[in-house]
């Protein structure tokens, strides 16, 4: 690419009081500036080389398969990269997901199959918002890394699950649950004259998506979480709370998941206490594949939307070009090996000189 | 804010402050009190308590006994939120800047913070944050583009840090400023535009604390001397009424004198020949010849190119063209271990990150280069050798334990650069290039590096100082190389030079520029 052709040019041009800040340019400037573009040219490229194989893939059916298959993995994606952030990592989300999502459902049948949705919601987010807090307290008071702290609570979470709530699956969910997944926002018919239909709660992913931008680009809250994630001992010295920190980035992620978890649900009108657990080193790597630096300080919202979007591509789409979903682990995994290489080198190419 | 009327009211007060960490007494019974619009000098050798008495100020940490008093108001301790939103603003001396956030973001961001008392869920006001940063940026002599304002800090240069932790201490209202080590990595030029910020400063009644080892700058700014010596205030008082040898007498407890180190000269033979070095853009042309047990000084301002020439005689940054020549040998740089397989030594200026693995003993980091050597059989390494040369290499460089079993990072500054030199002597270079090889370090300190320096002389070693510090320099080279825009301009009789001189040859044409 043009790493060579830039790399070589430690002098083209400078600017400041002291003439010592370098001011470099070009595609390889801006591609380590916005790792996402990366991830987008990869999906680009993907879709035309499979528009090309199968043409049927040119039509408004597939935007909405996969925008359909991308709300979980996107709001977990969302979370995941929040707390990356910050110098974290979590891997418990999809228990407190799961956790939620299923004591809920057992709750509404019980006792109240009449509770409207946006009730669920609302639990499922205080249960995601409890869970993930009692990690984030977890994180901050033993002072283990949060691997470790969320490899034990997804463990607690999920036991627990199975263990005190139950192990069966529920068919028949009541009320609201079961009928929300199926509210339709747009629909259209397929060449075969099918009707595919872009559900309401597709709307939860880009609401979320706006929120977290918003919280992480205009608010004291995203730039103490940033700040976290590149220097915890200097984020204490300037008198940011790192403690309110840790609660809020591990609290944000959980109510995401509680979210999710009921989507998860309301979508494919099933609780399978089984269910979810499993995927998340598929979410982390949609989030390292937008970009997002597993070492915390890093990453966007975009790039991640896009990362998610290319794992979920991957997901569906591959089949439309007769690859067996068999390989399709082989590619994310490729994909992930190519990413991550591409950007390290990045960074040692243009780590200033000093 | 504060009106006159209330001036030379004592702002800040400390009360008998003692602090302990574990065992270790870091402050015995401070007193001291700082008025409004007055500048500070805090004295002493590192591990005096003079870091430690900051913090304290800073909220960062409590003191274990004593009082602070601010605005006469009591307290056991402060909170760094208590402590910014009384005005008290620190340049730390590790600058504590957020590495993945903007310059902008850096030197602004902590208006907001403090404004909400430390509350996080608040809006970003965007456009006054643009404000706040271009006007302390602008202050402290940055040319404020918007480039340089959406510059992450970690690709910004040390010395560019360092102006913009300055800013970050002047963009609020600030009414005591400390500055531990601001000038470490800053040129002249740089350093006079802070004195310019600090009488700036002073005359809006702001307090300054400076933390510093060079005793000229204090004399420069004027202000009062605070001398601390085993966390204890030993002296207090206007900084003009002591001379240089009472101030080192009260930090060290015993006397040190302004002498010239270099007593030895160097031999006939000539032991690296430098030709036509040149790399485009940072310097040109650039050839001298170093003798044996000669050392040679190279200074120059900050963008002159002798950081780039350092550089790439250590390979580190290779030359584009031009050839060097070790004993009559050509020889080729073109990667930093060509330089070390030729014996050429660089300990370089920035010794935490480039130099040091902190959080190891002693001892790993003084064996971390011959570690092939120590190396016998399948690979295993011979410890108890490396130990033994660890022991001797800190007996040499006189570090102030005996355990090399420490971690680096309990050590003062000073001890720090004695190891990383250290290191490099284990692989007996014939040539050693030492970049800013005091920068940060106490007196003592200077005292016992200096010594090892013409030491190695004596021996035979070849030696190059690339500094900013021009005593240094006059004390300790043979000859001194001044350059001026990539090429060296001057070459000066280090017994027979003055500063003057030199400051003379580093502005050359420039001079307006630096007016």
């Amino acid at each position: 690419m043009s790493s060579a052709g830039t790399s070589n040019k430690p002098a083209s041009g400078h600017v400041s009081a002291s003439g010592q800040l370098q001011q470099r340019r070009g595609l390889g400037d801006l591609i380590a500036k916005k790792p996402e573009l990366v991830t987008l040219g990869l999906l680009i490229a993907i879709c035309i080389a499979v528009a090309i194989a199968n043409p049927a893939f040119l039509q408004p059916s597939t935007l909405i398969d996969i925008g359909r298959a991308s709300v979980v993995t996107g709001l977990f994606a969302l979370g995941v990269f929040v707390i990356l952030a910050a110098g974290g990592i979590d891997v418990s989300f999809t228990a407190i997901a799961a956790l939620t999502m299923y004591s809920i459902t057992l709750l509404a049948i019980n006792h109240a199959p009449n509770m409207p949705i946006y009730v669920v919601f609302l639990i499922a987010v205080a249960g995601g918002i409890a869970l993930g807090v009692l990690n984030g307290f977890l994180v901050y008071t033993l002072r283990v890394p949060s691997l470790i702290v969320t490899i034990g609570t997804q463990y607690l979470f999920r036991g627990g699950l199975l263990a005190f709530v139950g192990t069966t699956w529920i068919m028949e969910l009541p009320g609201q649950m079961g009928t929300f997944g199926r509210i339709s926002l747009l629909e259209f018919e397929t060449a075969n004259g099918a009707t595919v239909s872009l559900p309401v709660y597709f709307l939860i992913l880009p609401a979320a998506a706006i929120l977290t931008w918003w919280i992480m680009r205009r608010t004291l809250m995203g730039r103490a979480i940033f700040s976290l994630g590149g220097s915890p001992d200097v984020t204490a010295r300037l008198g940011y709370n790192v403690k309110i920190v840790h609660l809020f980035v591990f609290g944000y992620a959980g109510a995401l998941a509680g979210l999710a978890g009921i989507v998860h649900v309301t979508a494919n009108r099933l609780a399978n206490p089984f269910d979810l657990v499993g995927t998340e080193i598929a979410v982390i790597a949609a989030v390292v594949l937008g970009g997002a630096r597993i070492t915390g300080g890093t990453g966007s919202v975009i790039g991640t939307m896009l990362g998610v979007l290319l794992v979920v591509v991957v997901d569906n789409v591959l089949v439309m070009v007769g690859i067996p979903s068999t390989w399709q682990r082989v590619f994310v995994g490729a994909f992930i090996l190519l990413a991550a290489a591409f950007f390290v080198t990045r960074q040692r190419k243009f780590k200033p000189a000093k | 804010m504060t009106q006159n009327t209330q001036k030379n009211r004592c702002f800040l007060e400390l009360r008998n402050i003692h602090k302990r960490f574990g065992g270790v007494h870091a402050l015995r019974g401070v007193d001291l009190s700082l008025e409004a619009g007055e500048v500070y000098h805090l004295l002493g050798e590192n591990g005096c308590g003079k870091s430690t008495v900051i913090k304290i100020m800073a909220g960062a940490h409590p003191p274990s006994e004593g009082q602070i008093v601010l605005d006469g108001e009591v307290f056991n301790e402060l909170t760094p939120i208590q402590s910014l939103d009384f005005g008290i603003e620190t340049v730390y001396q590790d600058l504590s800047l957020i590495p993945n956030l903007s310059v902008m973001e850096n030197v602004a961001l902590g208006e907001q913070l403090v404004e909400g008392h430390g509350r996080l869920l608040r809006r970003i006001d965007r456009a006054r944050m643009q404000k706040t940063a271009t006007k302390a940026l602008s202050q402290v002599g940055l040319d404020v583009t918007p480039e340089l304002m959406s510059t992450i800090v970690s690709e910004l240069p040390l010395a560019t840090r360092q102006l913009v932790a300055i800013a970050r201490a002047i963009a609020c209202e600030a009414r005591l400023v400390i500055m531990d080590e601001p000038t470490t990595s800053l040129t002249r030029r740089e350093v006079e535009n802070l004195i310019d910020v600090v009488s700036r400063l002073r005359s809006q009644n702001v307090a300054v604390l400076f933390v510093t080892h060079k005793l000229e700058e204090c004399y420069r700014i004027g202000g009062h001397a605070i001398v601390f010596r085993d966390g204890q205030c030993v002296a207090q008082g206007p900084i003009e009424s002591y001379s240089r040898a009472d101030l080192a007498e009260l930090m060290t407890g015993r006397q040190i004198s302004e002498k010239r180190y270099r007593e030895g000269s160097p031999s006939e033979d000539t032991l690296m020949s430098l030709a036509n070095f040149s790399m485009p853009g940072r310097f040109h042309n650039v050839g001298f010849n170093l003798r044996k047990g000669e050392v040679l000084g190279i200074t120059g301002l900050s963008d002159s190119g002798r950081n780039e020439l350092a550089l790439a005689i250590a390979g580190i940054r290779p030359a584009a063209s031009g050839t060097i020549s070790i004993n009559d040998k050509n020889i080729r740089i073109a990667t930093a271990s060509d330089s070390i397989d030729a014996g050429i030594a660089y300990v370089p200026e920035d010794r935490l990150s480039e130099g040091l693995f902190l959080s190891k003993s002693i001892y790993q980091n003084e064996v971390a280069l011959i570690l092939r050597k120590l190396a016998g059989f399948m690979g295993i390494l011979d410890m108890k050798k490396g130990k033994e040369i660890a022991r001797e290499i800190s007996a040499d460089m006189r570090l102030n334990t005996a355990d090399i079993e420490l971690p680096v990072s309990s050590l003062s500054g000073g001890n720090q650069q004695r190891v990383l030199i250290g290191r490099w002597l284990s692989i007996n270079p014939e040539i050693l290039v030492l970049h800013g090889p005091t920068v940060g370090v106490d007196v003592g300190s200077k005292d016992a590096i200096y010594q090892t320096i013409q030491k190695m002389a004596e021996d035979g070693m070849g030696l190059i100082i690339v500094s900013d510090d021009l005593p240094e320099l006059l004390q300790n080279c043979d000859r001194i190389l001044v350059m001026n825009a990539g090429e060296v301009v001057s070459d000066l009789n280090g017994a027979s030079a003055s500063e003057d001189d030199i400051y003379q040859a580093m502005l050359g044409s420039v001079q307006e520029g630096a007016a």
